[in-house]
């Protein structure tokens, strides 16, 4: 797989999980109550700032993922709250929920690392259970003494936090501001443009497998709006010369190209090596031969070229040759 | 469906998805009036599906699904068991089979059965497969194989209709209808949901049926487009003897119009439906003498395929499944028939795996060299698996049906290459670890191809009925590249 459907792969996953993060929605842990203890406290023992603290950094965001769903401002079971350390400390109906020092004596550590089957496990009805990293996390800091305040670096061995997810790269302008244009232009040309994916900086694929007859040099000269939108064109079966790969050179934003069986050279690939995205590229049954395929396989960017059905790659003609 | 934005809605989309009460019909007949230049008839370039846009990216643009109608045996096949070998003619233990559901061995006495043919280890990863298959191994660098399926039906009509529809009675849409009606189609002058059947010769097979590519509850222009496999792919194709191409042309154009008019006034999908049929119709009446014509293949493709043009066989279909996929055909379905092997499987399966080894390989050779198989998902697949227990009651041995095992194949964009998933138990009798079932098959389909199976349904009879079923189904995350 490409890296960088591997890397809009990783993305799509991210949003099919749908309900990114829960602390979104959710009011700052610390309540106000909270954080005035945590400013006292800070005074009286000058310990570390409430951001700094493991309580803060490391436990919170926990409880806040995974509990207060249940145990918040909004919902009370079990008449407990995890919200605020405070709450954390006062406990629930059943008792406190916090024993200092004590994991396996601490109602929060033993619910979460009950036999997921058991009915008291934590958290309930199938919501998605701590990883054992967090688990690691709250037993570590009730055996350091379930402290607000004790700094975050005072706890050893805690597991590292997950890096943050890379910001999204867009790989073409957001396609939506363009969009009476798009449909003008399909309409006009008989050709579709079709966002890739929900993400609408992941740019258009240009299709004509409908009608690939009616797809020429002209049709794509008219294109020059969405150029920059363009991450896939599908041009295999269409009257596309080498004139009409002079056009597609302008698709800045290009990474897929399939020009199968059109009337394209090796004199016209050079105009493809202005495309510093290009990472695959389909030459099927086209007239091309080494010549123009070997300076575009010296491409940073290219990832696969096919060759099958030309006079390019030598005399067995291998099948594809994929970059090493 | 309402979760996805739809810019780009078109006027069939629409009216199919609020018309579902006499409110809805209301409210689309008064949009239609108002708004009729917004809903005017679309340009000709296929149809546009009600996702839109894909809410995950797109690994693969189109299926090529190949039916080995009948249930392939797994043991002969994708599934060595040397266990069984050893307790070959042996009492099966009945810890196995206690209680479970059996289909034509039900209170027979169960002997095991070993494997009838030796398999052989190929590829880079030694993958085991049957000898009779020889050129599928020569290519399992680049299948996944699962030897961990599992299926809720238990006969051919159901298991097919499960296999087809996710659900064992019929009625419901067939996943090409489904995949269609989400993506819409690329072709305009193909069908967007083409099946094509072969038989190996000699024997009068379980049927099939057309139900098994049926458009259930959506519009019937999804459903699927048989083409045949001898003669004319489509029977009646050509003109009348002095009817021009151009007078047909004004005939459905005169037809249409008509057709139009009174679909505007009653907003029936089904007037849609007739209205694109005629279009397509005429439209095949030019592609498919087109697609159909082999002389533009180069002779090493069909010595590939191992086909001569107008052989009428799989081979010859696979060809052409290659064929409508450059064409940009959505969902394209092979059957191959007479794999139901209760008797004389020693004898009759080998057949079946010869008329469908080199063709099923040459397909993935094929698609590979022209860097199609980045972008296409094939699945080799029966409906059922077949029992570890010989069946004698039949006549020569054979084996029954079962769908608590069975071994199947995909290739292709975004699924893992040389790869084996899944396992049975010691004798072959049920899947014991990577326990997939054809929901989970379906759902990682359409996650290839950019859909949310959980977020992709249709109002039907007060349900939000789904491909992939009201149980619950998982993409199979373990196959993914």
């Amino acid at each position: 797989m490409t890296s960088w459907l591997s890397r809009i792969f990783s993305v799509a996953r991210f949003v099919r999980s749908g309900n990114a993060s829960p602390s979104a929605r959710r009011p700052s842990p610390l309540s106000r109550v909270g954080r005035q203890g945590v400013a006292f406290l800070a005074i009286a023992v000058s310990s570390a700032r409430a951001e700094d603290t493991f309580f803060a950094k490391r436990v919170t965001p926990i409880l806040e993922q995974k509990c207060v769903v249940c145990h918040g401002a909004e919902k009370q079971k079990g008449k407990l709250r995890l919200d605020s350390f405070a709450h954390l400390m006062r406990g629930g109906e059943g008792g406190p929920a916090v024993t200092a020092g004590d994991p396996k004596g601490s109602e929060l550590f033993v619910r979460v690392t009950l036999h997921p089957e058991d009915e008291d496990f934590m958290p309930a009805d199938s919501k998605p259970p701590l990883t054992p990293d967090e688990v690691k996390v709250l037993e570590l800091w009730i055996a350091a003494g379930a402290s607000e305040v004790i700094a975050l670096a005072a706890i050893k061995g805690a597991p590292a936090l997950a890096a943050p997810k890379a910001a999204v790269l867009p790989l073409a302008p957001d396609w939506r501001a363009r969009a009476p244009q798009i449909a003008q232009l399909e309409k006009a040309l008989g050709i579709r443009l079709v966002p890739r994916s929900m993400v609408a900086t992941d740019g258009l694929v240009l299709r004509t497998a409908s009608s690939p007859g009616r797809c020429d040099d002209t049709t794509l000269a008219k294109l020059a709006p969405v150029a920059d939108l363009i991450v896939e064109a599908e041009l295999a079966r269409t009257k596309i010369t080498d004139a009409g790969l002079a056009v597609v050179g302008t698709f800045v934003n290009l990474r897929v190209l399939d020009l199968t069986r059109t009337a394209v050279t090796s004199t016209g690939l050079n105009d493809l090596l202005a495309l510093k995205n290009l990472e695959t590229l389909n030459l099927t049954a086209t007239a091309v031969d080494d010549s123009g395929v070997a300076a575009l396989r010296q491409m940073a960017s290219i990832k696969q070229t096919w060759v099958f059905e030309t006079k390019a790659g030598g005399a067995d003609n291998p099948t594809a040759a994929a970059k090493k | 469906m309402n979760i996805f934005p739809t810019p780009f809605q078109t006027r069939r989309a629409f009216i199919g998805r609020v018309s579902q009460g006499v409110g809805g019909v209301a409210l689309a007949s008064l949009l239609e009036k108002g708004g009729a230049s917004l809903f005017a008839a679309p340009a000709l370039a296929g149809t546009r599906g009600v996702i839109h846009p894909l809410p995950l990216p797109q690994k693969v643009k189109r299926v090529i699904w190949l039916t080995m109608a009948g249930g392939p045996s797994q043991f002969e096949t994708f599934d060595p068991k040397p266990k069984l070998a050893a307790m070959h003619g042996e009492a099966m233990p009945e810890s196995f089979t206690r209680g479970q559901q059996l289909a034509q061995l039900q209170g027979q006495k169960l002997v095991c059965h070993g494997p009838q043919f030796p398999f052989a280890k190929f590829g880079e990863n030694q993958t085991e497969i049957s000898t009779l298959l020889p050129h599928i191994g020569s290519v399992v660098d680049d299948i996944c194989l699962i030897r961990s399926m599992t299926t809720d039906a238990i006969n051919h009509d159901p298991a097919h209709m499960f296999m087809n529809t996710g659900a064992q009675i019929a009625g419901r849409p067939s996943m090409g209808a489904w995949i269609n009606y989400g993506l819409g189609s690329e072709a305009e002058n193909l069908p967007g949901f083409v099946v094509m059947v072969t038989t190996g010769p000699g024997r009068s097979p379980q049927p099939i049926a057309t139900r098994q590519w049926s458009s259930g509850f959506l519009p019937s222009k999804f459903q699927g487009v048989q083409l045949q496999s001898r003669g004319d792919a489509v029977h009646y194709l050509a003109n009348p003897g002095r009817v021009s191409r151009a007078q047909q042309g004004a005939d459905i154009g005169a037809i249409n119009a008509l057709n139009r008019q009174h679909d505007a006034f009653v907003a029936d999908p089904e007037i849609a439906t007739r209205i694109a049929q005629y279009e397509l119709a005429f439209q095949m009446q030019a592609s498919v003498p087109e697609l159909t014509d082999l002389r533009g293949e180069d002779a090493r493709t069909l010595a590939l395929y191992g086909c001569t043009p107008g052989d009428g066989s799989f081979a010859s279909n696979c060809l052409l499944a290659r064929r409508l996929a450059e064409r940009g055909v959505r969902f394209i379905q092979l059957y191959h028939r007479d794999w139901d092997h209760h008797s004389l499987l020693k004898e009759e399966l080998p057949l079946r795996a010869k008329e469908t080894d080199q063709a099923s390989a040459a397909l993935i050779t094929d698609l590979k060299q022209r860097g199609m198989l980045d972008d296409t998902l094939v699945v080799w697949t029966g409906e059922f698996g077949r029992t570890p227990m010989s069946q004698g009651n039949k006549g020569p041995t054979g084996r029954d049906h079962h769908n608590k095992s069975m071994s199947m194949w995909l290739a292709g964009g975004g699924i893992r290459r040389g790869f084996v998933y899944g396992a049975t138990d010691d004798l072959g009798y049920a899947a014991t670890e990577n326990i997939c079932n054809v929901h989970d098959l379906h759902a990682t389909m359409l996650h290839q191809l950019g859909i949310r199976h959980d977020a992709f349904s249709v109002k039907f009879q007060g349900l939000d009925a789904k491909l992939t079923g009201v149980e619950g189904a998982s993409v199979i995350e373990g196959i993914l590249a």
